[in-house]
């Protein structure tokens, strides 16, 4: 070693990224209060990538194929980086960096199979092509892809906007369920791939078999990133058949090579040499890990499209169902819970009152009966009064729970009822064989209602209709009026209250009410008929 | 004067019976079951009859079917028919076959036992006595109409109470004014609505009738 001016500047460079390093390393540890907690802590907060940047440096520094001075200031842009860009940037540029650089490895190694007398440097390995060198460089290939591949997995954030694009399927898309992770395993197979077979292994021709093999190695990283689902599938197959081959090659050896290297007959596997028993057991034994990796992988990668081929149509169709019962079972025990609550303070501000006072004034005249009896007949005719008021109002609340012409006769009476009480021509038009059942004729029923006191109240009509028929086992009921429509069902709390009512049913509410009217309010409620009494009377109002 | 009751509450039946006797009515028969209405009805042929609305089988409009049944078979057989709450639809089907001595009348109306009484001799006698609050939902529905409207504050008021079965003479009484006027404020009811003027009690409560239910 003979030192020169270049040499020693190189020398310094490095030394001075090193303080570099350090330092702001340090003012990390100072700043996060590190200093007092453990260790595993401390790498923890400052994440691993971190630590692992020097050997990405190094990594890349020793690697052949740069001019020295783009190997002297590599270093000062990653430290830069690190130094100053956001955290989340490192975390990405780091393992990433891993990954080229193992990837980077297959080739090297492959160059020296082929007896490329290249003085090719890789990592830690130094220049030469040494055969110790090479099963160094083997290794490294390795411990690099693992390391990148290991922390790229880490640092994926499951809530990025980006994981979400490449990873994540839109919760409800059946048969297209999990982007497993593992689709990254694809490019290790690959890179084993091109270990094995050489970077210009397919076609005669140098340039294009590099081509080729770029290409395939571009498409494994489309379907890694397109196709997550494929990917994976082919990474798990691809680590299978490995691991069956290293499985062989310790069997077989030496007696029999079932893949030799098209350019020599030492045989490489994954990360040794084959040229000796030894090493034909390790082999196998990373056979025997990869099979066994690949293998509990098989039941996650057979879900998705084992659930994608259960996943039916009816699947589809009751998850919908189900979702759709679970939101009108709420919205029926909020609606049955306000109407309770309504109910309470009704009779309790209303009748319970009146039914106080009452007492009140019948003891009251209980005692002035012997001293004053025209005082107490006064109390008395109060205390009728009362009553009176009492009753209508318990009618009142009664009309609203359960309307008695609809308990009496059905909904055809009780719209027909309705219809004579509403002050327009009310046209009624209704055939019925039977009746629905009583919640089902309820809902109905005050959905008309509400069509109807709406048409009375905002669409200035001169007249309504409404028909109601039930067929192909669909309650259907249509309010029809000549007003100024503009109805929304979106803006008042009254029709949107209907639809919810009347999806307990599955009903169905539709409005279509252009401005300028016609207002057509469109009901539909799956439901049987029963063969009770039928109404007696039909006609307009 | 003979009556039968239709009331399934023990109580209410009591009452009402208690209440016809003190003021000199002939109970005949107070019953609990439509099916006991309908042969009382027949057999006995009452001058008049207070039937509740709902009674037991089912407890929903069993009263008014056997009503209706009843003045079928029995052309204008008075039945005066009380409820817990009045309906037009029931009031229109009482009076559908237009032979008069019908009543529909709330329950609470029983309170004032004068009224009440009055009233029922007035369907014993072929009067149609309304409820007022079916007579007020009558007017507010025809409220939209326009002849309904050129009526005056007082003619609507006579109007109501016309409907409610009374004559020249109780109007005029229940108004405070001679029963000239009342004459002259019905005749130009009957005017304004494009009636026929009438002075049977009966025939004037059906034409108004049927123009409000028109």
């Amino acid at each position: 070693m003979h030192w020169t001016f270049a040499g020693i500047a190189a020398l310094a460079l490095w030394a001075g990224y090193l303080a570099w390093f350090v330092l702001v390393l340090a003012r990390r540890v100072r700043a996060a209060e590190l200093r007092s907690m453990p260790l595993p802590y401390k790498v923890r907060a400052l994440r691993l990538e971190t630590l692992l940047l020097p050997v990405v440096l190094l990594g890349i520094n020793f690697s052949g194929g740069y001019s020295g001075l783009v190997a002297l200031f590599l270093p000062a842009v990653a430290l830069a980086v690190w130094t100053f860009a956001p955290r989340y940037v490192t975390s990405k540029v780091v393992p990433l960096s891993l990954v080229f650089l193992g990837l980077y490895g297959f080739t090297v190694v492959r160059e020296f199979a082929r007896g490329v007398p290249w003085v090719t440097r890789y990592g830690i390995a130094g220049g030469g092509s040494g055969f110790g060198y090479a099963q160094l460089d083997l290794v490294q290939t390795f411990a690099f892809l693992a390391s990148g591949l290991w922390l790229t997995w880490r640092r994926m954030d499951p809530d990025s906007a980006i994981s979400r694009m490449l990873l994540r399927e839109p919760a409800d898309v059946p048969g297209r369920h999990g982007r497993p992770r593992w689709g990254l395993l694809l490019l290790l197979v690959y890179g084993v791939l091109v270990e094995m077979l050489g970077a210009t292994f397919w076609l005669d021709t140098p340039w294009w078999s590099a081509s080729l093999t770029l290409t395939v190695g571009l498409a494994a990283l489309v379907l890694v990133i397109r196709a997550p689902a494929v990917a994976a599938d082919l990474a798990l197959a691809g680590l299978i058949l490995f691991g069956i081959y290293g499985i062989a090659l310790a069997a077989f050896w030496p007696s029999h090579v079932p893949l030799p290297s098209p350019y020599t007959w030492d045989v490489r596997y994954a990360s040794v040499w084959v040229t000796s028993r030894p090493t034909a057991l390790v082999a196998g034994a990373e056979g025997l890990a990869l099979v066994a990796f690949g293998l509990s992988l098989v039941p996650r990668a057979l879900d998705p499209w084992s659930r994608a081929l259960l996943r039916s149509a009816a699947d589809a169709e009751l998850a919908g169902r189900v979702q759709r019962l679970t939101r009108t079972r709420a919205d029926a025990v909020d609606a049955a819970t306000a109407e309770l609550r309504r109910l309470e303070r009704d009779l309790h501000d209303g009748a319970q009152a009146r039914l106080v006072s009452l007492g009140m004034s019948l003891r009251a005249a209980e005692r002035l009966m012997v001293s004053s009896p025209e005082a107490a007949a006064a109390l008395v005719a109060e205390a009728r009064e009362t009553s009176v008021k009492v009753l209508d109002e318990l009618r009142g609340l009664v009309r609203g729970i359960c309307p008695p012409v609809l308990a009496d006769r059905g909904l055809a009476d009780a719209v027909r009822a309705l219809a004579l009480d509403t002050p327009l021509h009310t046209e009624v038009d209704i055939e019925l064989a039977g009746r629905p059942s009583l919640p089902v004729e309820t809902a109905c029923y005050f959905a008309v209602a509400e069509a109807l006191a709406n048409a009375v109240k905002h669409s200035a009509a001169r007249q309504v209709q409404v028909r109601i028929r039930h067929y192909d086992g669909r309650l259907r009921i249509m309010v029809t009026d000549d007003g100024c429509g503009g109805a929304d069902p979106q803006g008042g709390s009254g029709l949107l209250g209907l639809e919810r009512r009347l999806g307990t049913f599955d009903g169905v509410l539709a409005v279509n009410s252009p401005p300028g009217g016609p207002t057509i309010i469109a009901i539909e409620v799956p439901c049987a008929l029963s063969s009770r009494r039928i109404s007696i009377s039909s006609g307009t109002a | 004067m003979r009556v039968v009751i239709a009331e399934d509450l023990y109580l209410l039946r009591d009452g009402l019976t208690r209440l016809l006797d003190a003021h000199g009515f002939d109970v005949t028969a107070a019953v609990g079951t439509a099916p006991e209405l309908l042969s009382a009805l027949l057999d006995q042929r009452p001058d008049v009859a207070v039937i509740d609305v709902r009674l037991p089988p089912t407890f929903t409009d069993e009263g008014l079917r056997t009503a209706l049944e009843a003045r079928r078979q029995v052309p204008g057989l008075p039945v005066l028919v009380l409820s817990q709450y009045v309906e037009q639809l029931y009031a229109r089907e009482l009076l559908s076959d237009l032979a008069g001595g019908v009543g529909y009348l709330l329950k609470d109306r029983v309170f004032s036992d004068e009224a009440f009484v009055e009233a029922l001799r007035a369907v014993a006698t072929g009067g149609t006595v309304l409820d007022p609050e079916v007579i007020a939902k009558l007017l507010r529905k025809r409220a939209v109409d326009e002849p309904i409207i050129t009526l005056s504050p007082r003619e609507r008021e006579v109007l109501e109470l016309m409907a409610q079965g009374r004559s020249n003479a109780a109007i005029a009484q229940r108004l405070f004014v001679s029963e000239k006027a009342v004459s002259k404020h019905s005749t130009s009811i009957f005017i304004k609505l494009g009636l026929e003027p009438s002075d049977d009690d009966n025939r004037r409560v059906l034409a108004v009738l049927a123009y409000l239910n028109s």
